[in-house]
């Protein structure tokens, strides 16, 4: 499992829309953002406006990482055939997932610790080592339920499709969970739906680590229920009413071929 | 059953016999566990259905330790779902498949089989050395990896990136990740369907090397001279049922007979079926065409008879319309 875990990691990182939307697209709204709206000073979660900013793109660029690394992969090495030739090997199904899910939150340090470099240089963002660490580690871990959706999503869509909707989810996630815009912004129906998302869930881990005020109890449970219903998608037994997807139809020749 | 499967059904005529399930009637099934320890591949009477379609139907084959076997046959024919069956990527309605005496899915776990599939994709964005080593790494005795690169001629491709290969370079890296384990089965589905001719005879040059060593090869595939080149018995199946088994050799003098083609004037269709040889006849006017078993036979009949003929010509191998009626036969 460790040699495909390293491939996987390697792989990814080779991957030029990974940098780019992964890592650059964090850092790039970190300053975009943090330009327009560093005037207003404290935010919610009662922390500076570049802490609470650099949290919810850390949150950002973990997701796109996780979801990049399992939706439209696995979705299309189905397609080509690649799960199969797998299965043909010793590794267990087990061992396949577990790299899978381990290197899908590998590939998402890069980005986030990115991030948070770039806090520090261009806000003078500091916090203790120990906050950093806590904080990067409850994100880190916190993201497992987005890995699991994303292997949900692969296993159910072909590779276009999966890209497209991990896409989709990215921009629909970070927006509608708050990590775009203070949620205090946000129409009050907004704020409810907000709660509910994993995207969201995240950010709060990350915020109160940093020193956030809030409640981190409905967080972890809704990041719980993400985990239960996306893994059990993932991993469970393929529901009935799911059609099972075609392998790629093979070319059609008539008869047999024979040279005298 | 046809007349041409009751001639080849002769005695002394195949040494397996050509099989179907009258063969089989009386014989012992063989006792779970020990008797089919010998044998590397054992599929008792398998049959798999989709929807309304049956694939494989009441299949039997036994395959010993060390054979090279080809499964020939036209698309349609069940060759892949055998084999889906025999890697336990797809499970049999009735029937059971044993390889070594462990069930499919337990050989491939335990790395004593190796495959190559028809659609196997391979990792994509990572090189070829990358990939095999990690192949490699997944088997408790993986083969020298300096033997697998030689084998499977990777020498020039190792640095190369996996998405980047042509059909033929891609396959052969297939046939690397079949072999990295070191598998005592190897079990290959149509595996030069993307080979040109010259990497096709390098590749089963590469085939017999591998099955020297006491190794057991399946392989798939419609092509009788790559059948009658590599292997060293040949089951045919058509409509998924095994419709011959025996060797290169029997199968061809089967399946490869000769026409014979003459203008005779005032003789009927009976008069020269009847000749030494001949199995068919077919007329058009005064000119006919005679299907042989054996067409020397029958041009010395011919000669002998007194008929008055004229315009002989021997005709070369119509090898695919004799499998067809073979195949037509059994469906």
């Amino acid at each position: 499992m460790s040699g495909l875990l390293v491939l996987e990691v390697r792989r990814a990182l080779r991957d030029p829309r990974y940098l780019l939307i992964a890592v650059c697209m964090p850092v790039g709204f970190y300053l975009l953002f943090s330009g327009l709206f560093g005037s207003h000073g404290e935010q919610a979660q009662g922390l500076p406006q570049p802490v609470e900013l650099m949290v919810a793109m850390v949150a950002y660029g973990a997701m796109w990482s996780v979801l990049s690394a399992t939706g439209p992969r696995i979705a299309n090495e189905r397609a080509i055939g690649w799960s199969q030739q797998l299965r043909l090997t010793p590794l267990r199904e087990a061992g396949v997932v577990g790299a899978k899910i381990v290197a899908a939150l590998l590939v998402a340090l890069p980005a986030m610790i990115l991030v948070c470099v770039t806090a520090a240089l261009s806000h003078h963002v500091r916090l203790p080592a120990a906050e950093w660490a806590v904080m990067l580690a409850v994100m880190w871990l916190g993201t497992t339920p987005l890995a699991l959706l994303g292997m949900a999503i692969g296993r159910f869509v072909n590779g276009d499709a999966a890209f497209a909707i991990s896409m989709a989810l990215y921009f629909v996630l970070g927006a509608l969970g708050g990590l775009w815009m203070p949620l205090s912004t946000m129409p009050q129906v907004m704020q409810q739906i907000a709660k509910f998302l994993p995207s969201n869930g995240v950010a709060v881990l990350g915020w109160r680590a940093v020193g956030g005020q809030g409640t981190i109890v409905s967080s972890l449970a809704v990041l719980a229920a993400w985990s239960a219903v996306c893994g059990l998608l993932a991993l469970g037994r393929r529901p009935a009413w799911i059609p099972p997807l075609r392998v790629r139809a093979r070319t059609v020749t008539t008869g047999i071929e024979i040279t005298p | 059953m046809s007349k041409l499967a009751q001639a080849a059904r002769l005695p002394g005529s195949f040494g397996r016999g050509w099989a179907s399930q009258e063969d089989r009637v009386g014989e012992e099934p063989p006792a779970r566990g020990g008797a089919d320890r010998g044998l590397a591949v054992s599929v008792d009477a398998v049959t798999k259905t989709f929807g309304s379609t049956v694939a494989v139907a009441g299949l039997q084959l036994d395959i010993e330790v060390g054979e090279t076997v080809a499964l020939l046959g036209p698309n349609g024919a069940g060759k892949s779902t055998t084999v889906g069956m025999l890697l336990g990527l797809l499970s049999p309605d009735c029937g059971g498949v044993r390889l070594g005496g462990l069930a499919p899915a337990a050989a491939v776990a335990c790395g004593r089989v190796g495959a190559m599939m028809q659609d196997a994709g391979l990792m994509p964005g990572v090189r070829v050395g990358e990939l095999l080593g990690m192949v490699r790494r997944l088997y408790e005795m993986p083969a020298p990896l300096a033997e697998v690169v030689e084998v499977a001629g990777l020498g020039s491709l190792m640095e190369a990136r996996v998405d980047r290969l042509s059909g033929g370079q891609a396959q052969r890296v297939r046939f690397a990740l079949a072999i990295a384990g070191s598998p005592q089965l190897l079990i290959l589905d149509e595996p030069t369907s993307a080979m040109d001719v010259e990497a096709r005879q390098a590749f089963w040059s590469h085939i017999r090397s591998f099955s020297t060593a006491g190794r057991t090869v399946l392989f798939t595939t419609h092509h009788l001279q790559e059948a009658d080149a590599a292997a060293d018995r040949v089951v045919v199946m058509a409509a998924g049922r095994k419709v011959a088994d025996g060797s290169p050799t029997t199968i061809k003098k089967a399946l490869g007979r000769r026409e014979l083609r003459c203008r005779v004037d005032g003789a009927t269709a009976p008069d020269l079926a009847a000749l030494a040889g001949v199995e068919t006849v077919e007329q058009s006017g005064s000119r006919f065409t005679l299907h042989c078993t054996d067409t020397d036979a029958a041009v010395r009949a011919l000669v002998a008879s007194g008929l008055r003929w004229s315009e002989l010509d021997v005709g070369g191998s119509d090898l695919e319309e004799a499998y067809l009626r073979l195949v037509r036969s059994a469906a």
